[in-house]
């Protein structure tokens, strides 16, 4: 929803919402309304984790469970004041998260499956079997409720405070996840690779997803414990992991209002189809496939794109400027102007039998076009990721702007000034133009986690001057006018250039460019050109990979030659063309002779 | 010493059944990158047809009670075959409903979906048989046989033979004759294969029928020992599934090992502390994909960037 | 896409209507029934029960119902689980209104929704929970609203308990149970039982209750030297029990609990190996007239009665609940309860109820209804041996 949109929505709802508990006197059916507004609360935190950074999680019950053992726990056992056992339940949840995120940082797909699986199932197991502190399945009795004064909330007063805890963190999620780390969230789930090439640490980004998914499902349980004043193990089983999930995607991950729907809709039918309990699972099996086939968004997608049909106010992105200031490249000054920018020494990596980078050194001068040529497979990918801190080198040293780099993690790199974009492009496709270039400012957008979600003036002041800087840089490469498009929509020569916006966007003082003519058209290749000279008349240094020899030596101020994983040759681009190791490594291979760069490029045979 | 004697046949048998649906999973996902998360549920329609042929060949309507005496071979193969022919059709449709429209799309979609189709099963299963579990005899008879001092059971013996002589023929088969070659073509490179050929939508068909009729003869072959219940799927799912993952999904002889591997474990562990059992097997897991996510056997992915 | 979003939308708001199911008639009394009738093995124990309860609807009906309106059955399935039940009670209270709740069949829901009938002040008579905190929870409090018209564990366990110590003779008597509060509460009763015999149990084991094998619990019973073992769970579970001891070729003395009349434990152990346990019972199909004749009846309506006590406390239940709605006058809890503790001479099917319930004994059923039986040939038959001839009230501790 657009801003203005929501900043009048909003007191309408919550009020609606206030007032909607006074207007029912049913216990049962307030007893409903309480529980949707538990499940909303735990979807909320929990569509970070599984729509936002999509790590999709089959143990959230045992965060549920964290969250309400830690409050039956400190009420029934030691008398804490259950006010302070509440808050206390989300903390401990939290701490739980952290200790399901470790071991899910490094696993994909079916083995995260498992591992979140596996952590439930401790948890419920752990609850069941030590029944001396847990009470197994007898349970916990006398749970101490919230209470106000004396009393202790009726069925009314929870639903209250349930809403307004509901109301309360919707805010602060759409706050959290409007901005830079809603962005970051997104960029971990699409392109981790990329992510962490634009400074995006993706091990914090899911850590701070599991801790916020974990503290929203420990507050859900610690409510229902209180408000049942019993625990037992029954209420963690799998199927309650099943059923999170199950209100994220049904609602729509990814969206703010996705859970909002599937907490509403899925504790409207479990209340209602209970007195048919297996009619109800029916339904949550054939709900989960039809979820899946007719709404892969969810339904918050489905009544969006009705939405949008009908009120396309209420989507509207803020409009794109048609002119911009020149983009000014601002960062921090160099260290030392005449030493090479980059010293790299006996740089070697193995994968078996294959060596693609043996005993590689070499050493980039600031403000000049390096290039980085020779035959397929001759490692030069290699030697770009190991420089840009994917692949970790065996052996051998990186010093670049005198801080020796070689130990640290793609994510580092990039904040010290190293940018890069891939060969094979590795654009978030999802997201628009605009934002993929806004992640690229992510490095040096250092407003924290609390002022973000929040939603403090330091943040959105810098979330503005990141989205005109980001503006400026696509006018820069000529894309302004694309810049709310989705970015996979975008014809492939421009989506590259679009990776170089956004390489840009992160400050470099060294960019690394993988191949940047490839699959380019001779048109497109030879503007290419003039874009790298515009960046190096920027102050930035250009190292790049390239088969289109003349580009490459038209540009080049400085031009290195890989062969078979080895440093055969480098200087300048004549010197280069003439040398006969250069020449015997590529007979064969390039059907055009190395002769002075001609007006008319042709397209590489290779 | 009988004791643990007695918990490793135990759990040779139970590994056994791990075994052999871990070595389902092995075979859908190394041919389409998925895996059936409902294959608990396709284990008790596996049990409960079985025994309600054998059931209705005794001339017990559905909910019947079966004696020893009405369970013979004959009735018990013939249940055998009822299965693999239910859930073969069952393991076509899963592919069809759940998994072909989600191969490839973001967002482990299909994860859902096969669950989704599970739970139907499960309810499915309940409505027509109800919550109470169904007792089979077994077979071979319910003597308790006498090893040094530790019992076993018929049926436990057959489950590990069984289980051994299917694993190995499935080998043969993936290995040395055309059809299996064929299958591992498709599991290394889909694309290469159609090119060469092989009718890749129809492999990847067949992978499905035989997980899914893995799990069912696993079903068939546990109810005699632990009765037929509409509930007991999930957990022996998800502990065949870990058994997977430990010996690595990709690799079938891995499947195979973690299926024993978990059995014994489980079984060893029970004999010490029971309530730690399952805490145990599944904190396992957790320690092995930390330190070596792509399982004991399987191999590791290089992603090329 | 288009056409699947509709028919969804439409679904959803049809939804709400669909379920404004036949409304009772509001001259109607709701009685609601909460209770396991699919979960496990307790289900068969709540279809029974309610098979009961319903034919002494139909014939406090046929009378001319109570206060000249007609009772209504509420009925509401907890598959076991006390999320459900809980769930299921504030739906039975705050949105049905019943006027009272018979129910539940496990003892570990009870346990979890008790307080919410007390402080709505509504009565509940359990008609086969028999864990003995259920009416001892309240005791204390000036109206105690939870009565129960079935075999409660205590005055079992005297039983069981009285029979173990004389069958011992090493005095050693181990205990094993589930790990629900059905199996837990039991093993408490029984400890503290055993105690007043002057006998600490040798070993405590524990087992889940869908486990199905039991032998390494087993092997530290026989380690401990027990002859005796006094066994707390359902009927499934306790099958599984007596294979896993044949596995080991291990028999002791077995005694358990009424759980074990429920057909699975035969069906699932085998007749043979099912006649090694021995456990209290109290009326069956053939004890007297009236239950042949409810048995009859219900066996021409539902086809299957698996457990035939349970019906007929389901039955007797109900019977002096609505003799209770009579003696008050009135559909008010508060009176209803008062009722009950006053009411007297209510004829039952398992006996006449003689001032059943009182300000401080809300059990309508005690260990003189108790008698000792076990599985033969597939059928339950009395079980009498020398011992258990021998055992005489002072035995009884409890």
């Amino acid at each position: 929803m657009s801003r203005n949109a929501h900043l009048y929505a909003f007191p309408a709802v919550a009020v609606l919402l206030l007032g909607l508990p006074f207007a029912v006197s049913n216990e049962f059916y307030l007893k409903v309304m309480f529980l949707a507004g538990v499940y909303y609360v735990a979807a909320a935190g929990f569509n970070v984790l599984v729509g936002y950074a999509g790590q999709k999680s089959l143990g959230h019950a045992g965060l549920y469970a964290a969250g309400a053992y830690t409050a039956a726990l400190l009420t029934a056992k030691l008398g804490w004041n259950p006010w302070v056992a509440f808050f206390a339940a989300g903390v401990v949840a939290g701490v739980f998260g952290i200790v399901i995120a470790l071991p899910s940082l490094r696993v994909k797909g079916p083995s995260l499956a498992m591992v979140t699986i596996g952590f439930g199932i401790v948890i419920e197991k752990i609850a069941t079997e030590w029944s001396d502190v847990f009470g197994g399945q007898a349970g916990i009795h006398s749970v101490l409720p919230l209470r106000l004064g004396a009393e202790p909330f009726a069925m009314r007063d929870w639903v209250l405070f349930v809403f307004l805890l509901g109301l309360i963190t919707h805010l602060l999620m759409r706050s959290l996840l409007s901005g830079k780390y809603g962005r970051a969230f997104l960029a971990v789930h699409t392109a981790e690779v990329a992510a962490e090439s634009v400074g995006v640490s993706v091990y914090r980004f899911k850590v701070i997803a599991f801790i916020v998914s974990a503290v929203t499902c420990g507050l859900a349980g610690a409510l229902v414990a209180q408000q049942n004043q019993y625990i037992n193990s029954d209420f963690i089983t799998f199927g309650l992991s099943i059923f999170f999930l199950l209100v994220v995607l049904f609602g729509g991950g990814g969206s703010i209002y996705g859970p909002l729907l599937g907490a509403i809709v899925l504790t409207m039918v479990d209340a209602f189809l209970a007195r048919w309990p297996h009619l109800q699972h029916f339904v949550y099996g054939a709900l989960l496939l039809f979820a899946l086939y007719a709404m892969p968004d969810g339904l918050a997608g489905a009544l969006r794109g009705i939405g949008r049909k009908i009120f396309p106010r209420l989507h509207e992105r803020p409009p794109v400027p048609t002119a911009v200031a020149e983009w000014q490249l601002q960062r921090s000054e160099l260290l030392h102007k005449e030493a090479p920018l980059l010293e790299a020494k006996g740089l070697y990596k193995a994968y078996g039998g294959v060596v693609p980078t043996n005993d590689v050194s070499i050493a980039i001068r600031t403000g000049h076009v390096h290039s980085l040529i020779g035959p397929n497979g001759a490692g030069k990918t290699t030697l770009l990721n190991i420089l840009s801190g994917i692949v970790p080198p065996d052996r051998g040293t990186i010093v670049f702007n005198g801080a020796d780099i070689t130990e640290l993690v793609s994510n580092q790199i990039c904040r010290l000034g190293i940018g890069r974009t891939f060969q094979n492009l590795k654009l978030f496709a999802d997201m628009t133009v605009l934002d993929n270039v806004l992640l690229g400012q992510h490095p040096h957008m250092d407003v924290g986690f609390w002022p973000c979600m929040l939603g403090l003036r330091s943040a959105s002041r810098q979330e503005r001057e990141a989205r005109e800087e980001a503006l400026r840089i696509l006018d820069f490469l000529g894309l302004l006018d694309k810049a709310n498009e989705i970015a996979g929509s975008l014809p492939y020569g421009l989506q590259r250039r679009l990776e170089m916006a956004r390489a840009l966007a992160t400050h470099p003082k060294l960019l690394l460019l993988d191949e940047p003519a490839a699959g380019l058209n001779p048109q497109e290749t030879h503007e290419l050109i003039g874009v790298i000279a515009r960046v190096r008349d920027k102050g930035i240094t250009v190292l790049l990979i390239e088969h289109h020899m003349d580009l490459v030596m038209a540009i080049s101020d400085h031009v290195i030659v890989l062969d078979y994983g080895a440093k055969i040759a480098e200087g300048a681009p004549a010197q280069v063309q003439a040398n006969p190791k250069v020449i015997a490594a590529y007979l064969g291979e390039e059907s055009e002779e190395p002769a002075a760069p001609a007006v008319q490029p042709r397209p590489a045979v290779a | 010493m009988e004791a643990i004697l007695q918990a490793v046949l135990s759990g040779l048998a139970l590994g056994g059944v791990y075994a052999l649906v871990a070595l389902g999973f092995n075979i859908t996902n190394n041919t389409t990158k998925t895996l059936n998360f409902g294959q608990g549920e396709f284990l008790v329609a596996g049990a409960f047809i079985g025994v309600t042929l054998v059931l209705v060949l005794s001339g017990k309507g559905h909910t019947g009670v079966l004696q020893p005496e009405d369970v013979t071979i004959v009735k018990y193969l013939t249940g055998l075959a009822a299965i693999l022919v239910v859930l073969g059709i069952l393991g076509v449709f899963l592919y069809y409903t759940a998994v072909r429209p989600f191969v490839g799309a973001a967002g482990l979609a299909w994860v859902m979906s096969t669950i989704g189709f599970g739970i139907i099963i499960q309810n499915t299963a309940l409505g027509i048989w109800g919550p109470a579990p169904l007792a089979i005899p077994s077979p071979l008879g319910n003597e308790v046989i006498r090893v040094a001092g530790a019992g076993i059971l018929p049926q436990e013996i057959l489950i590990f033979v069984v289980s051994i002589v299917v694993m190995v023929a499935l080998d043969l088969v993936l290995r040395k004759t055309k059809i299996g070659k064929a299958v591992r073509a498709v599991a290394h490179n889909k694309n290469a294969a159609a090119l060469m050929g092989i009718n890749v939508p129809a492999i990847v068909i067949l992978a499905f029928v035989v997980s899914s009729c893995l799990a069912g003869l696993g079903g068939l072959l546990i109810a005699p020992v632990t009765t037929a219940s509409v509930f007991m799927g999930l957990v022996l799912a998800l502990k065949a599934f870990s058994a997977a993952i430990i010996g690595g999904l990709d690799n079938p002889r891995g499947c195979i090992l973690g299926g024993f591997m978990l059995g014994l474990i489980e079984s060893l562990i029970g004999l010490w502390h029971a309530e730690l059992r399952e805490i145990s097997i599944f904190v396992l897991i957790i320690i092995v994909l930390v330190f070596k996510p792509e399982g004991l056997l399987g191999r590791k992915i290089v992603e090329k960037v | 896409m288009n056409y699947a979003r509709r028919v969804l939308v439409a679904a959803l708001a049809a939804l709400p209507l669909a379920l404004a199911a036949a409304p009772a008639n509001a001259q109607d009394i709701k009685i609601g029934y909460n209770s396991d009738q699919s979960g496990g093995g307790a289900a068969e124990h709540g279809l029974s029960g309610r098979y009961g309860v319903e034919a002494a609807v139909e014939d406090i009906n046929k009378a001319g119902g109570v206060l000249g309106r007609k009772i209504v059955l509420v009925n509401r399935d907890d598959t076991g689980q006390p999320p459900k039940s809980i769930q299921n009670m504030n739906e039975l209270i705050d949105s049905e209104k019943v006027v009272a709740v018979i129910g539940p069949t496990n003892s570990g829901n009870a346990l979890a929704w008790l307080h919410l009938p007390q402080q709505k002040k509504i009565p509940v008579i359990s008609h086969v929970a028999t864990a003995t905190e259920i009416t001892r929870r309240y005791e204390k409090e000036a109206k105690n609203y939870i009565f129960r018209v079935s075999m409660v564990d205590r005055e079992q366990i005297a039983l069981l308990a009285a029979y173990a110590v004389k069958a011992s003779k090493s005095k050693k008597i181990a205990l094993i149970a589930d790990s629900t509060g059905y199996g837990q509460g039991g093993v408490k009763d029984a400890t503290e039982i055993l105690k007043l015999h002057g006998v600490t149990p040798v070993a405590n084991e524990k087992f889940q209750p869908k486990d199905t094998d039991m032998t390494s619990q087993l092997s530290k019973v026989k380690t401990s030297g027990a002859d005796v073992l006094i066994v707390y769970a359902l009927a499934d579970a306790n099958a599984n029990l007596m294979k896993s001891m044949e596995k080991m070729n291990f028999f002791p003395v077995t005694v358990g609990s009424w759980a074990n009349l429920a057909t699975p434990f035969v069906n699932i152990a085998g007749k043979k190996l099912a006649e090694n346990l021995i456990f209290a019972a109290s009326v069956t199909e053939t004890s007297n007239e009236r239950a042949k004749a409810l048995n009859a009846r219900i066996l021409a309506k539902e086809k299957n009665l698996p457990i035939f006590v349970c019906a007929a406390q389901g039955y007797d239940s109900m019977m002096i609940l609505a003799a209770a709605i009579k003696k008050a006058g009135s559909t008010d809890g508060e009176k209803i309860r008062d009722a009950l503790e006053a009411i007297d001479g209510v004829q039952g099917v398992i006996k006449t109820y003689n001032k059943p319930f009182s300000k401080t004994d809300h059990e309508g059923l005690g260990v003189a209804d108790f008698r000792l039986a076990k599985w033969k040939d597939g059928k339950v038959v009395d079980f009498e041996d020398a011992i258990a001839k021998s055992l005489t009230a002072a035995d009884l501790k409890k």
